[in-house]
């Protein structure tokens, strides 16, 4: 067996600070308990703070700090994120204690090619949750464990394959690592019992009679020599996450550092399932508790905005084709998050992932292929989409149909008639043709031409007849029958339109030309 | 650039003065070694170097207009790559796209590049046209339909039309700078607002550098004696159902002062064709020059 620990031991503070709105990056964060401080980030501990001190001391050292609360919920959620992008790697993840992780991995050691390999991508892959964590490897889980959580400034830490070296590095380690020494530490300290190694040199009858068989208990699976059954973790069927605001956010700008952060748990837990995303939902929170509280008593407008106000906004974004592509993804939903207007404040982020597609990412590609060069494509067109809006980009579809305005259709990209339209056969499509018949820009509507005699003018200028007429005289079976004679007629600018006059003419329309269209 | 601070002077044989000569890799085919020689010469200095008196290496790709009397005149024989192209128009409808079919129909159906080289085939993106172009006379211009998009900018499609020909909007521009940036895209064609600052240009100008492909804008004449980032800019004026008359605005190389007269294809069916055009050629040698010098003033 072996084991590798992952120890968070800033997991409070880091979940804390991730639901700080982004532009909070660098600025001093405290967590407080019982009004003192229990643990800082860098950029407090740079001005002096430091863990123990009292709040009106921090105060007065950095004015600016934003104190929170350690959340037992939240920092459940972000351990169960780094489980389940350690489940790519492994079935067997365990939850040791409240801040580490173990994994056994003897099993995936050939698949990633060695010990080191396999660190290196476990690193990589729990960059993007921005998590500090420390990282140790031992025979043992407990044993790896201690390791892991020993030493402090080291982000790698010890790494033994075999039980006898791990003993020789447990005997140098301080007793407060065990658990059960940590409630009696003061005692083992009057003792003068400093390191593990001085426990296991004292008989254990002893030892267990004054401090509980837990104590011999912990060492002796640290050490490996008595069971250590654990229960595993299992991905979820469906991604549900849950983060909840530090500060209400009125713009959609100040969700997006939290939504990327619930983003980047779905993609680590995509990949651990091995599937793309498809469709993936995020509901927004509202702010109506105030509403309601104010509502005895108050006039009927807060009654109004308080009805005018969901629970719940839900915005879903489904790329044209699944993926798991973390960047990709937040840029659509910034994209859609901009064009949204809020109804209310929002207090809680949920992304919540049901719609996956249970197939192996496509190969990474050295060089530019047709495959690599459509997928590009179906990128710039999702991005597009997400901002101007699903009908703004359109394929353009021939209808066979002599009526101009009639003979095209405008479809929007990534609907079921494009799909249908991209699979017409080849034939249906019109040909090249060497002569144009018809002119590419039609006016939407006609446009009235006065006429001098029975010249048609445009801009004050004659026209010139060239060809025609064409005679379009169809459609009476759908209500919009045309029976008008087409010409080719050239500007005194020697450009070319298009221009029709009614063959009957209508009693309600005025008679005479009409320009519509334009040669492009 | 000053073709004067060159430290290698070197004789052009006179008539070769005004070729088109292929980017750097290309072989210089066709050429007398003179012209090679004195090309390699200042090339070896940096590849945007010319001589004013003939036309630089574009530096970049390029794809045949599939008119040979314009190749000759363009930079690089072709419309260039990863540059902004600008085209002028009196209004929508003069040719402009029957100009642009060729080289727009060997990207879409990936029969651009060398004859024989596999060359994919490739998206075309239309940015807000002047209207819906008809898909039929795109497939009958050689377009495959399969590959083109067009694009409407938000406020475009909801916004009234005039305003959406006056003022820029940031939706429209972004959507093309995207589209550029992306390099995932063989041609985009844009119809920019008229009001389009130099900062939006200049902006358009840095996306295009990544975009393997032309990129056309057509915009109105009107704007003709502005400043542009964009190195070729030709301006466009109809002439007869089966002509064009383009004069070059700028580009890199000397000035052209006589448009070039490009025959397009025809509208007319060829026995009206023939007969227009006997008139035409009778009505004025004179006449059509006063208008070409007119349409131009």
């Amino acid at each position: 067996m072996l084991w590798i620990a992952l120890h968070l031991p800033w997991l409070s503070l880091e979940s804390f600070a991730q639901t700080l709105p982004g532009d909070a990056a660098g600025k001093p964060v405290a967590l407080l308990d019982e009004h003192r401080i229990q643990a800082a980030n860098p950029a407090a501990q740079a001005v002096g703070v430091k863990p123990g001190m009292k709040r009106a001391t921090v105060l007065a050292l950095a004015p600016a700090i934003v104190f929170g609360q350690a959340d037992g919920r939240r920092d459940e959620q972000a351990r169960q994120a780094v489980a389940q992008a350690a489940l790519r790697f492994t079935p067997s993840v365990s939850l040791e204690s409240s801040d580490t992780v173990v994994l056994e991995v003897q099993a995936s050691l050939r698949l990633f090619g060695g010990l080191r390999p396999l660190l290196q991508r476990l690193q990589a892959a729990l960059q993007p949750l921005e998590h500090r964590i420390q990282i140790a490897t031992a025979p043992t889980a407990l044993g790896a464990a201690l390791l892991a959580a020993w030493r402090r400034d080291l982000v790698l830490g010890a790494h033994t394959v075999d039980c006898a070296a791990l003993a020789a590095l447990l005997s140098e380690a301080p007793v407060w690592l065990v658990g059960r020494g940590r409630e009696h530490w003061e005692a083992l300290q009057g003792m003068g019992l400093k390191q593990l190694g001085d426990l296991r040199h004292l008989p254990r009858s002893g030892l267990a009679r004054r401090f509980g068989p837990d104590l011999l208990l912990d060492l002796d699976r640290a050490h490996g020599d008595a069971p250590d059954p654990r229960t595993w973790a299992t991905l979820p069927r469906r991604f549900e996450m849950k983060l909840e605001l530090f500060a209400r956010a009125d713009r959609c700008e100040q969700l997006l550092h939290a939504a990327g952060v619930l983003l980047q748990r779905l993609v680590a837990w995509a990949q651990a399932r091995q599937v793309r995303v498809a469709a993936f939902t995020l509901g927004m929170h509202h702010e109506t508790r105030l509403h309601r509280m104010a509502q005895p008593g108050s006039s009927a407008d807060e009654g109004g905005r308080d009805a005018a106000v969901p629970p719940c906004t839900h915005l879903t974004i489904a790329p044209s084709e699944a993926s798991a592509d973390a960047a990709h993804l937040h840029t659509l939903l910034a994209e859609r998050l901009a064009r949204l207007g809020l109804p209310g404040p929002v207090l809680e982020l949920a992304i919540t992932c049901d719609q996956v597609l249970d197939q192996p990412a496509p190969n990474g590609e050295l060089f530019a292929s047709a495959g690599s060069r459509r997928e590009g494509l179906l990128r710039l067109v999702d991005r597009l989409q997400a901002r101007l809006g699903h009908e703004s980009l359109r394929r353009l579809q021939a209808v066979a149909d002599h009526r101009p305005g009639h003979d095209g259709r405008e479809v929007p990209l990534g609907s079921a008639a494009a799909a249908a339209a991209a699979s017409v056969s080849p034939s249906a499509l019109p040909p090249p043709a060497a002569r144009l018949l018809r002119p590419l820009w039609t006016l939407p509507k006609p446009q009235p031409l006065r006429d001098s005699g029975a010249k048609p003018m445009l801009d004050g200028k004659p026209l010139q007849l060239l060809a025609g007429p064409e005679r379009i005289e169809t459609g009476w079976w759908d209500g919009d029958p045309v029976t008008r004679d087409y010409y080719v007629a050239v500007t005194a600018t020697q450009a070319l339109v298009w221009v029709y006059r009614e063959r009957l003419p209508d009693p309600d329309a005025a008679p005479g030309w009409f320009l519509h269209g334009r040669f492009g | 650039m000053d073709p004067s601070s060159a430290p290698h002077p070197v004789a052009l044989a006179p008539g070769l003065a005004g070729r088109s000569l292929r980017g750097r890799k290309a072989a210089p085919r066709g050429l007398e070694a003179a012209s090679a020689e004195a090309h390699e010469t200042h090339t070896a200095i940096h590849p945007s170097l010319w001589w004013a008196h003939q036309l630089g290496g574009s530096g970049t790709p390029t794809v045949a207009t599939g008119f040979a009397e314009l190749d000759a005149q363009l930079p690089g024989g072709g419309w260039p790559h990863r540059v902004l192209t600008e085209l002028l128009l009196p209004h929508p409808g003069v040719g402009e796209m029957r100009l642009l079919a060729p080289a727009l129909a060997a990207i879409s159906r990936g029969t651009a590049g060398a004859p024989g080289a596999i060359a994919p085939s490739r998206c075309i993106m239309l940015f807000d046209p002047p209207a819906a172009p008809a898909p039929w006379v795109l497939g009958q211009l050689g377009l495959d339909l399969q590959q083109t998009i067009v694009v409407y900018g938000r406020e475009g499609a909801r916004g009234a039309a005039v305003l959406r020909r006056l003022l820029p909007s940031a939706d429209a521009l972004w959507a093309m700078e995207q589209a550029l940036r992306s390099g995932q895209v063989g041609a985009v064609l844009a119809w920019p607002p008229d009001r389009l600052g130099a900062d939006a240009m200049r902006r358009l100008q840095l996306a295009a550098a990544r975009h393997d492909g032309p990129v056309f804008l057509f915009r109105d004449l009107r704007v003709r004696l502005d400043a542009s980032p964009a190195p070729l800019r030709l301006a466009l004026h109809a002439a007869g159902p089966g002509g064009l008359s383009v004069h070059l605005l700028k580009r890199r190389g000397p000035a052209l002062l006589r448009p070039l007269a490009l025959t397009l294809p025809s509208v007319l069916p060829p026995a009206l064709h023939h007969r227009w055009q006997h008139r035409w050629q009778s009505r004025s040698a004179a006449g059509a020059a006063a208008d070409a010098v007119a349409g131009r003033a």
